[in-house]
């Protein structure tokens, strides 16, 4: 017994040497990735490593080795579609570069239009990458959008992340890598993704980007990311801006909103997919003339109105495209018993979806 | 030719002979050059008698009083009449040598009638006092009883029995030590300690084969289960009243004359962790601060391991926000953080030995330089990084917030086997030793009775006071651990019959 223990740490110790190790400051970790295709299989890759500025320790005089301000922060090259761009970069790295704090992987649209596929497998593949990454879609070029120069200092993964971060807080619906891959797999639904794009000196998020699959199917905007988040999930802090008559807007702060699905005739030709959806919610800003003048029945009317409108024509061109980011696929059939899934994809386009939406605008500030 | 045992067998008759005296003469030839023996004739006008004693064992100004002012009466004509005379209870008489002996070299006066006469008249004296009762120094409390033990049995003994004043209470004497003839008491209720216990206790002591018996310590060691443990398996405690809430409670104190402290036999690891103040608060406030001391605890253990394995291995794990501080505090550090960890831990660890090995004075200076100097310089100049001078110091204190001092030692200790499996292998190394531990203490056991009980076996009874601490109302059952001969401490029954029917208030 104590020989075997012995023998045991003794392999424990001498076998350590074996383990690599990742110290923290003796490598780079890669936080973002960008994609651009350039067509014929080849993508053009670029990888960001935060730099961090510092002075070095207080009254260290300039002591022990230099900080890691010194170290590089991009590398870029081409490569062919699904290598890992960490790998590729590997011999370009002043530090081994690790690909475990991996924060954003961006997609050109051409790239996103020839299809994910590889790159999603691979990364959900890697159990060395956080699933809380974001992925997203670049209008322009990737490349440009990562290696850029920009109003902040903080490292451009940092603001990529943080941006779509935030949105998600807001009017974009949540959705990170391990949505996209849920979607992915999953049966009878769609990722998608947020649109990003540089303009100038700063980032600013486009609306969504859909996907069939692997491949970019359609865009939303972004004043239609309200419409989409109410129906995807349930969600507060959400800013609608409605035009009540010609150049007079009452924003909505959504505190509150539900959305329940009921389906019937599930495993019909036709099924009947209604959307109900709830919305408690605050006004802050109003154009002198609405709010406070005109009874709030009627503002919350009109609201409905549009976002029922809005809802069916956004579901309509869903359905045309024959997409399904919202996963209505799978509400209907976990409504329905025995659902013929084989089926759905012909079934789908033929969908009745009604929506029907109930705002409660119970607060209006200070009116007097 | 000369074989091991032959050898062993002549040094060892060269150096004993026979020195155990046969006789009173032998005695007294054997004693009569130290300096502190006192041997003399009294000669009286009437009668005539020697009396022998340590001066150094017997307080000589009773002497004086209690025997000397007595042999002068006119009615003393004999030992008996002394015998008969003197107002002291317990007078031995006995013409045993070895009895003699013993009494003699401790506080008693031997009284003869001729010097080499064999009839001994034994009286006890008062001892030499010494260490007067003071405060306890190392678990002091702000509120509650402020009597610490002290070096004398009879003394402690006092202070315990003070606090039991029942006949079931029940002290046993055994001596320990062929040399050191060490006086060891039992204290236990009748009744309510478990006698298996009690048999456990006194066999284990009674059978002790050692020369000497210093300290209270060493015989917890000697005693203990399973002595090749980190983990004390007894507590120790030099306050009086938690040896009689021990006692209360159906547990063994033990006493060592010459030892400011009792042993508290069995234990559970948790009551290491609970202070006899937690007693003395309210109880919510009791169970924070014994909620705080375990998580600290835990927390000292294996921070210092935590941050090796993750900043060397598991960089994935490190919060966003943390990496920038982490990576700039540690990139002027040459050490990998491993040695970087070994380094601080064995400095602090270097202040702690100092600090406990110079004079009072002294240590408070040491810890300035080492806190201030060394913490602050060592960081400047790059050997340390200033998040790992932070956790190091954190789990420092940690670890001295643990009440039993044996028991701060074991965790401090724990930390370096964590910090090197956490260095080679990662978090999987960390959890593999803290699993290594977790099964010894499994394992490990107090007098037979599991050592984790509250938590394995579970016993739902007894976590009322281990963990947090109830108030006493709900302390109605004696801990289930100790398989009490009177589980109860107060008769439920007849409790609900005192608080009688729910009377409504005038207003409901």
């Amino acid at each position: 017994m104590k020989r075997k223990a012995a023998a045991a740490l003794l392999m424990a110790v001498s076998l350590a040497g074996c383990v690599p190790t990742n110290i923290i400051d003796d490598i780079l970790m890669v936080e973002a990735e960008g994609y651009d295709y350039l067509g014929n299989g080849r993508v053009y890759g670029t990888v960001t490593m935060p730099n961090y500025v510092a002075g070095g320790a207080q009254g260290a005089g300039g002591g022990g080795v230099p900080t890691t301000a010194a170290m590089m922060w991009l590398a870029e090259g081409a490569t062919y579609d699904g290598k890992s761009l960490v790998d590729k970069f590997q011999s370009k790295g002043q530090r081994p570069l690790r690909v475990g704090k991996l924060r954003v992987m961006l997609f050109d649209k051409e790239y996103a239009k020839h299809g994910l596929k590889k790159q999603i497998e691979f990364r959900n593949r890697d159990p060395d990458t956080a699933r809380d990454l974001y992925l997203a879609v670049v209008d322009g070029s990737a490349n440009k959008l990562l290696s850029g120069k920009y109003q902040t200092a903080i490292p451009i993964s940092r603001y990529v992340s943080d941006m779509i971060d935030q949105n998600q807080n807001q009017n974009y619906p949540t959705n990170d890598a391990h949505d996209v891959f849920f979607s992915y797999y999953g049966n009878y639904m769609d990722p998608f993704m947020p649109m990003i794009k540089k303009r100038g000196k700063h980032l600013e998020m486009q609306g969504l980007a859909l996907f069939k699959k692997d491949k970019y199917a359609l865009s939303i905007p972004e004043r239609d990311a309200f419409v989409f988040k109410m129906l995807y999930e349930p969600f507060n802090q959400g800013v609608y801006d409605y035009e009540f008559m010609p150049r007079k807007h009452v924003a909505l702060r959504n505190v509150n909103a539900r959305v329940q699905y009921r389906v019937r005739n599930g495993n019909g030709a036709e099924p009947d997919i209604k959307a109900k959806v709830s919305i408690e919610g605050q006004v802050r800003q109003a154009a002198p003339g609405t709010i406070g003048e005109v009874p709030i029945e009627e503002i919350e009317d009109g609201m409905e109105k549009e976002l029922e409108q809005k809802a069916a024509e956004m579901v309509g061109k869903f359905q045309k495209k024959s997409i399904d980011p919202l996963r209505l696929g799978d509400r209907v059939r976990s409504f329905t018993r025995r659902f013929d899934g084989d089926t759905w994809q012909d079934r789908y386009p033929n969908a009745h979806f009604h929506c029907s939406v109930q705002i409660d605008i119970n607060q209006t500030g200070i009116s007097r | 030719m000369f074989g091991k045992k032959s050898w062993k067998k002549k040094r060892l008759q060269e150096v004993s002979g026979d020195l155990n005296p046969k006789t009173v003469a032998d005695l007294y030839a054997q004693l009569k050059d130290y300096p502190d023996f006192t041997h003399f004739e009294y000669k009286g006008s009437r009668f005539h008698c020697w009396i022998s004693f340590f001066r150094s064992l017997v307080d000589v100004d009773y002497v004086h009083r209690d025997i000397l002012s007595y042999l002068s009466e006119q009615s003393v004509h004999s030992l008996s009449d002394i015998q008969n005379r003197l107002p002291i209870e317990k007078l031995i008489r006995t013409k045993d040598v070895s009895e003699i002996q013993s009494k003699l070299l401790r506080n008693y006066v031997i009284i003869q009638e001729k010097e080499h006469d064999p009839d001994c008249l034994i009286v006890p004296m008062i001892p030499i006092v010494r260490r007067q009762v003071v405060q306890p120094e190392i678990e002091t409390s702000i509120i509650g009883p402020k009597e610490g033990f002290v070096e004398a049995l009879d003394v402690n003994l006092s202070l315990v029995r003070q606090r039991i004043p029942i006949p079931q209470c029940s002290v046993e004497e055994v001596t320990v030590g062929k040399i050191s003839n060490t006086r060891v008491s039992l204290i236990y209720i009748e009744g309510i300690a478990n006698e298996e216990n009690v048999n456990t206790v006194r066999q284990r002591i009674r059978d002790l084969e050692v020369s000497s018996l210093i300290d209270v310590t060493m015989l917890a060691d000697l005693i203990s289960d399973n002595c090749h443990s980190p983990f004390p398996q007894f507590i120790d405690t030099e306050r009086p009243d938690r040896a009689a809430g021990a006692v209360y409670e159906g547990k063994i104190a033990v006493l060592v004359d010459g030892s400011p402290s009792a042993l508290i036999l069995p234990s559970t690891i948790v009551e290491f962790f609970s202070a006899f103040d937690d007693y003395f608060l309210a109880w919510h406030i009791g169970s924070g601060y014994r909620l705080i001391r375990l998580f600290f605890v835990v927390l000292s253990s294996v921070a210092p391991s935590l941050y090796v394995a993750v900043l060397t291995y598991h960089y994935q794990l490190i919060p966003k926000e943390l990496l920038g501080s982490l990576i700039l505090s540690r990139s002027i550090v040459p050490f990998d953080p491993i040695m970087e960890a070994l380094i601080l831990e064995v400095m602090i660890e270097l202040l702690r030995e100092a600090g406990a090995r110079l004079p009072t004075k002294v240590g408070q200076t040491i810890g300035i330089v080492g806190g201030i100097v060394i913490g602050t310089a060592s960081v400047q100049a790059g050997l340390t990084s200033n998040v790992l001078l932070i956790i190091v110091a954190m789990s420092a204190l940690g670890s001295f917030i643990t009440p039993n001092y044996r028991m701060a030692t074991t965790i401090r200790f724990l930390r370096f086997p964590f910090l090197i499996s956490a260095g080679v292998l990662g978090l999987p190394g960390l959890a593999l030793c803290i699993t290594f531990f977790i099964c010894h203490l499994l394992k490990l056991t107090s007098l037979g009775r599991p050592y984790i009980e509250p938590i394995y076996p579970l016993r739902v009874t007894d976590l009322k006071d281990a963990f947090i601490r109830l108030p006493y109302s709900a302390q109605i059952t004696r801990p289930m651990f100790l398989r009490p001969g009177d589980a109860t401490r107060s008769n439920p029954r007849r409790i609900r019959m005192k608080r009688g029917p729910r009377q409504p208030d005038i207003d409901e």
